[in-house]
């Protein structure tokens, strides 16, 4: 990215040369050094795309979210094969399937599907399915599909589950729970941390006490049974708080109440960094300066202290994104996730793996979610570390 | 010393206490508990449910309810369990048992493993071993561990089908599932702790990967700082040799974090435990939580939740302990 600012206003005869140019802002320099950092790059560049193909998962998915057809059924296929070349020409040809038929191997008793070769389906582009809309970016309407195939072959790029619901859009769909979640829970963590961080570290006294004590408190607990049990216990229709939503938290609700339980679990952290760094930044110069210029003491801890610990809480909070994605997987991986309704976390399509009475040896194709997960764990920690260098003035290159 | 670990015990009570509270209050949030729902079963009296409720203490306010729990959890006594009418204690210590197997061997593995790797990536920096290690550790952090397991599950199964075919050896290299083999109880002692041994290495060592990792990563760095200091070269100077500057020296201070961080990891080893007991059938706490949370059987729940809120309380206290044999700086009068 260039500067933006136009050099040109300024006169390059008049001026002084070594101000011909205009010092770079924080924010400049800080990108300039981002840039330098290829791993970081690729790892945006990743979750760019992860995040384009979420939000149109509607039309890159050939299929819905719980879409399965019961006669036939089409339960535990493998990926569907796309055929690129013509099997008696050996040539090249637009891309096609076959139609499978469900059999029994007679020594296993296993299902398998057999390609049956009499007739090929052409993958079609850009085809109308009205049995499987969705809205595009949440706005309008639509059946419009990247690809698919003609009645009644199917395409299941990534196989399906134990219902037949396809594996592939289920994942593109699973993105979208799964790669927001953790960003909305950096927010609830964020403002708890900052606050009851904030607080701590300007009042000192029985406040600091008491909310380090909170802190403690908190994390004296196994997150992850707070986890499961504040989880388990809000989606109880009974509960207080599920009652006020209206009797049966609907997938949006849930999704909500898992965004806060993952910000409550996890401020500590945070709040405990702010604290020591309010508690440092608190005594230099320019803040007292600002102090002994009359300045409020809102005023010092907004305009003065705070911003002082942005770049860490920066750092803090994209490292602490993945993190927040790992623990909604897991908790959708037991099941107390967003529910099946009508949504697929990763966690709750790679639970269909270990579900009683499957042999994972035989549906490999149900490990696929992970991937994702993994993709995007990896990417954000990435990021974060080329933003803690490139925040950091003792690592300029 | 002493008085410091005096003053360390009294200063867990209100912490304990605190964390034992919020358990117990999130425990109330639930309006109905387990006695309501065995009401909905027509064979069972209101008369029974009454009586029930009385013995279990139900009809008091939660903050008498809590009290009593706490004067008998100081006399060791956790309460019934409500779904199966038997002592608590009995219940979970097999579980917490079982998962102490796992974490802790999962933590031999974090250290016997991060520290030499650690130290490795950083005499050789930047070589291409060391870039291997760095992106291995990339990887160990963002694999979510219950995936991973099934990973090596499938891994383990595709190896049996390799060497079935290659030499007919139709055995899995490790156990994928449960803790034990069938024909466990009639064994002696020695094979018996060899059985539980080979069942655990897949999950402690999935369990530990993220740990390693990122304890690899942070060793490195601390390593590759020290061994730039000053007083580095003073040892070199003095003409020390490699072994004894990087493993007397540098080593000595870079590790202290690490002793700090024992009391850290074991929650994440604990809760990171839990998803991997579900994926192999492990017999540990996080299976018998869900199931007692799915019974709304409270006081099974807070038993779990006390027993490993005191476990992390004295293994925090531990590490204190050892930060203080290591860093002599540390003075605790």
């Amino acid at each position: 990215m260039s500067d933006p600012r136009p050099e040109a206003v300024i006169d390059p005869s008049r001026a002084d040369p070594v101000l011909k140019k205009q010092s770079k802002s924080q924010s400049e320099i800080a990108w300039e050094q981002f840039r330098k950092h290829r791993v970081a790059l690729i790892g945006g560049g990743v979750l760019i795309v992860m995040y384009l193909v979420a939000a149109f998962a509607g039309f890159l998915a050939p299929y819905g979210i719980n879409e399965y057809r019961t006669r036939p059924s089409s339960a535990f296929r493998p990926p569907t094969q796309v055929h690129w070349t013509d099997p008696e020409t050996g040539r090249l040809t637009r891309p096609f399937v076959y139609d499978v038929a469900q059999e029994r191997d007679p020594i296993t008793f296993q299902r398998v599907y057999v390609e049956d070769t009499s007739t090929r389906y052409p993958v079609r582009f850009f085809v109308k399915r009205p049995e499987a809309t969705y809205k595009v970016l949440g706005l309008f309407q639509s059946d419009l599909h990247l690809f698919g195939v003609d009645d009644p072959a199917r395409i299941f790029l990534w196989g399906t589950n134990n219902l037949g619901k396809d594996v592939f859009s289920r994942v593109l769909y699973g993105g979208q729970i799964s790669l927001t979640i953790g960003i909305l829970a950096v927010w609830v963590s964020l403002f708890l941390g900052l606050l009851f961080g904030g607080l701590a570290g300007f009042y000192g006294g029985w406040v600091d006490e008491f909310v380090m004590r909170l802190v403690e408190v908190l994390s004296a607990i196994p997150g992850l049974f707070l986890l499961v049990v504040l989880a388990s216990l809000l989606q109880d229709p009974r509960n207080p708080l599920a009652r006020a939503f209206g009797l049966q938290m609907n997938s949006a609700q849930t999704f909500l109440m898992i965004v806060i339980v993952l910000g409550f679990v996890g401020w500590g952290g945070l709040a405990r960094t702010i604290r020591s760094l309010i508690l440092s930044i608190r005594e230099m110069d320019y803040a007292q300066a600002a102090k002994a210029l009359g300045a409020g003491e809102s005023r010092v801890l907004w305009r003065h202290l705070l911003p002082a610990t942005a770049s860490y809480v920066i750092v803090d909070l994209t490292l602490a994104i993945p993190g927040f994605i790992l623990t909604e997987t897991g908790l959708s991986f037991i099941g107390l996730g967003p529910s099946e309704v009508d949504t697929a976390s990763w966690g709750l399509l790679l639970r269909d793996a270990t579900a009683r009475g499957i042999s994972i040896q035989f549906v490999p194709w149900l490990l696929i979610p992970g991937i994702p997960i993994f993709l995007a764990v990896l990417s954000w920690n990435l990021v974060g570390d080329g933003l803690r260098d490139a925040l950091d003035p003792r690592k300029r290159r | 010393m002493f008085a410091y670990i005096v003053r360390r015990l009294f200063n867990l009570i209100p912490t304990f206490v605190g964390a034992t509270l919020l358990a117990f209050l999130i425990a109330q949030l639930v309006p109905g508990d387990f006695l309501a729902q065995r009401a909905l079963e027509p064979n069972v009296r209101p008369e029974t449910i009454e009586r029930l409720r009385t013995q279990f203490g139900l009809d008091l306010p939660w903050p008498v309810q809590y009290v009593r729990w706490m004067g008998s959890l100081l006399q060791g006594d956790l309460g019934l369990s409500f779904s199966s009418n038997q002592p608590v204690t009995n219940l979970i210590l097999d579980p917490i048992r079982n998962s102490m197997i796992l974490v802790l061997m999962s933590l031999v593995m974090l250290y016997t493993m991060a520290i030499p790797l650690g130290v490795f990536s950083a005499v050789r920096q930047y070589s291409a071993a060391d870039q291997v290690v760095s992106a291995v550790s990339y990887f160990g952090l963002a694999i979510p561990n219950f995936f991973f397991a099934q990973v090596l599950i499938l891994g383990l199964f595709v190896l049996r089908s390799w060497t079935r075919e290659a030499f007919g050896f139709n055995q899995l290299l490790l156990p994928v599932a449960q803790m034990t083999s069938s024909g466990y109880l009639d064994w002696p002692w020695y094979r018996q702790a060899w059985d539980i041994f080979l069942h655990a290495l897949m999950p402690a060592f999935v369990v530990a990967t993220a740990g390693i990792a990122g304890f690899t990563r942070v060793l490195r760095a601390q390593m590759i700082e020290y061994l730039s200091s000053d007083f580095i070269r003073t040892a070199r100077a003095k003409g020390l040799g490699q072994r004894s500057v990087t493993y007397k020296h540098a080593l000595r201070p870079a590790i202290i974090p690490f002793v700090a961080g024992i009391g850290g990891i074991l929650p994440v080893l604990i809760g990171g435990a839990g998803l991997v007991e579900i994926v192999v059938s492990w017999p540990g706490i996080t299976p018998t939580l869900l199931e007692a949370i799915s019974r709304q059987d409270i006081y099974v729940v807070l038993g779990l939740v006390v027993i490993t809120t005191l476990l992390l309380m004295v293994g925090n206290l531990i590490s204190d302990l050892l930060l203080a044999v290591v860093d002599p700086r540390i003075r605790y009068d």
